[in-house]
């Protein structure tokens, strides 16, 4: 998942959205533990399955015990280098008419939405992200295309008071 | 239409039945549900247990009847002062309640059936997400579907707007087809899917067990060999019969989309009335929609290259109701001139579209980025050409072929900021215009990734409610003009 292309081009191109406009906020670093934990267990079903398709199919062949050590050095590196990627790239910003995610790694989406398009507004917490203190927005809009625009790894103070200020704009414009 | 509705009020409304006829027509819908039934009977007939199909088949319609009638037996619906209550289910039951209010249309479908029987399907239109089936009766006498119509409008529009008896002057329409024209839009639509069907057909365990597959020699080398002089005659004069394969073809493809044109858009006809365009068309199936104009979207006027040539256009809204079929998309008019698309616009409310359109071309690297994301294949290729001419030469003709298509896509993709809205052109083969108004986008991406950002290219994308149109989006604009784009676009839109 980790391609060295991307690598590379991660370090020489600046990354755009954080630098062109200052008033973009970041997430909370807790948001990385998140993360972390959530390709933690990815990995780790994946190593799981590796593990047990080395055990029974790979015994007698050349590939034999590959996967089960490539697997969670390929893990290492994934958990070590994206998490911290991803957060870097996680900017947002509300104004009293917009709201916008910067958002993604390889494929970046930088995400506009009027607030009063914005046809409702949860606030998410899963387990891990309950764990390490966060919450996300989820903001539902008519279109079919993107219709839900996330924003994880807020605050749960700060997503409570976003979607309050949603709120205040929200109306149905369909006649 | 304010004060709530009481329950125990007369407001609800006496209960009513779906037409008796339904346990009939709603027999076809229960047929074609379970497929995988024919296939066991087909399977238990084919090893020639005969009599376990034949009780296997009376098991599945004793079943289906049933089924069919506690349905029917189980299903009311009322019609109250403001709304319609659906109360349905054999064993768990479902209560529901649409308030007019919500009520966006009321779409009117009859199948062939239902026509002789005088019945129809209705459906209330809620614009809740597509595929949900939010209110349907499945059979109730179309003297009563129309009246549910038009009782619907009159309160939608507070009761006063709408008379019955405006049905009954018929103005002349905004747009219809005849038969000519039917015929022609029936050879734009050309189609090979019968081909499909057959090697569906022959690829199916039932086509194998006939030995049924017209893509092997040997079908066809059998079937001649029992017609012995027909043979004979086709191998002296193989090529005069590869030509009159090749225009049996042609001709094959030009009925299937004649017949499948016919089926669906005879007698197609628009008409404005009170809230919007009502349609009606249809062969076997008559479906009567009607459009509300406040609804729609977005438009899209489409053609492919002969079509453009002729000057022949369709014209298509996006709308938040989704239109019958999978599609999605409201076919507003399936084969048009320019004159008759702007006065469907005009009929939309909106303006027509200026008569030489300045576009604001993308750049180059729309074709050149694919060149880099398709480089690896390109490789591969160049090597299998080196090593294997007979794999690689075909492989690297289909590559800049592609290279090619997006070329001649490129020379026509560009957008064009128009008064409050956007236009967008794409595509050689699928040529599109999208009318796209900036107060109906519901949000803008700006999408990059690895590749595009080396070259400082963006897309941008529109979030649109409703279904049917994939992605309205522009691309390959420089990152810094998309941007702007953008922000122009959102200020015009709230």
């Amino acid at each position: 998942m980790v391609s060295d292309i991307e690598m590379i081009a991660e370090a020489v191109l600046p990354s755009p959205g954080a630098d062109v406009d200052p008033d973009l906020l970041p997430v909370e670093p807790a948001y990385k533990n998140v993360l972390r934990a959530r390709m933690s267990v990815i990995w780790l079903v994946l190593w799981a399955a590796g593990a047990v398709a080395d055990q029974a199919m790979l015994q007698e062949t050349a590939a034999a015990g590959l996967p089960t050590f490539v697997i969670p050095a390929l893990a290492a590196v994934a958990i070590l280098t994206a998490p911290e990627r991803i957060y870097r790239r996680l900017h947002y910003k509300l104004t009293d008419r917009l709201l916008q995610v910067v958002r993604g790694w390889l494929f970046h989406v930088d995400t506009v939405v009027p607030l009063v398009r914005v046809q409702h507004i949860d606030v998410t917490r899963g387990p891990l992200e309950k764990a390490f203190g966060v919450a996300t927005l989820v903001v539902h809009t008519a279109g079919t295309h993107n219709s839900i625009v996330m924003l994880p790894g807020l605050a749960p103070q700060r997503a409570a008071e976003i979607r309050d200020i949603i709120r205040e704009h929200v109306r149905t414009d369909f006649a | 239409m304010s004060e709530p509705t009481l329950r125990e009020d007369t407001a609800v409304g006496p209960p009513e039945h779906l037409h008796p006829l339904f346990l009939l027509t709603g027999l076809g819908g229960s047929l074609r549900g379970v497929a995988g039934g024919y296939v066991a009977i087909g399977y238990l007939a084919v090893s020639g247990r005969w009599g376990t199909a034949f009780f296997g088949m009376l098991a599945l319609i004793a079943f289906m009847t049933i089924g069919l009638f506690l349905y029917w037996r189980r299903f009311e619906f009322r019609v109250g002062a403001n709304e319609i209550r659906i109360d349905s289910g054999i064993v768990s039951r479902t209560h529901r309640s649409i308030p007019f209010d919500r009520i966006q249309d009321v779409d009117i479908t009859q199948g062939p059936l239902a026509r002789v029987l005088g019945l129809a399907r209705v459906k209330f239109e809620t614009g809740a997400s597509a595929g949900q089936e939010e209110g349907v009766l499945q059979a109730i006498r179309l003297e009563r579907a129309e009246q549910l119509r038009t009782l619907v409008r009159a309160r939608r529009t507070h009761a006063v707007s709408v008379e019955p008896n405006t049905e009954a002057v018929e103005l002349p329409p905004v747009y219809e087809m005849k038969f000519p024209r039917l015929l022609l839009t029936g050879t734009f639509n050309f189609s090979l899917a019968i081909f499909a069907g057959l090697f569906g057909l022959a690829s199916s365990p039932v086509g194998e067990a006939m030995g049924f597959d017209p893509f092997s020699r040997t079908f066809w080398v059998s079937i001649l060999s029992v017609s012995g002089p027909a043979s004979e005659l086709v191998m002296a004069h193989r090529y005069a019969t590869a030509a009159a394969g090749l225009v049996l073809l042609v001709l094959l493809g030009v009925v299937t989309g004649i017949i499948r044109t016919a089926l669906t858009d005879f007698g197609f006809r628009l008409d404005r009335t009170g809230v919007g365009l009502r349609r009606r068309r249809g062969l076997f199936t008559r479906t009567d929609v009607t459009l509300p104009v406040s609804r729609a979207q977005a438009a899209v006027i489409a053609t492919g290259p002969l079509m453009d040539r002729l000057r022949w256009r369709e014209f298509r809204v996006q709308s938040l109701a989704k239109d019958e079929g999978s599609k999605g998309s409201h076919v507003l008019a399936p084969l048009a001139r320019d004159a008759e698309v702007d006065r469907i616009i005009g009929e939309l409310g909106w303006q027509p579209l200026p008569p030489r359109i300045a576009w604001t071309r993308v750049s180059l690297e729309f074709v050149i980025v694919l060149g880099v994301a398709l480089s690896p294949l390109f490789l591969v290729a160049i090597g299998n050409l080196v090593f294997n001419p007979i794999v690689g030469g075909p492989f690297l003709a289909v590559l800049l072929g592609a290279l090619g298509l997006r070329w001649l896509a490129w020379r026509r993709t560009g957008y064009s900021v128009d008064g409050d809205r956007i236009l967008v052109r794409t595509g050689w083969w699928r040529r599109r215009i999208t009318v796209l108004p900036a107060g109906k986008i519901q949000s803008v991406d700006l999408r990059e990734n690895f590749i595009t950002r080396a070259f400082g290219i963006a897309w941008l994308q529109f979030g649109v409610a409703g279904g049917g149109m994939t992605g309205h989006s522009i691309p390959a604009i420089p990152r810094g003009e998309a941007r702007k784009l953008r922000d122009l676009l959102l200020d015009m839109g709230v």
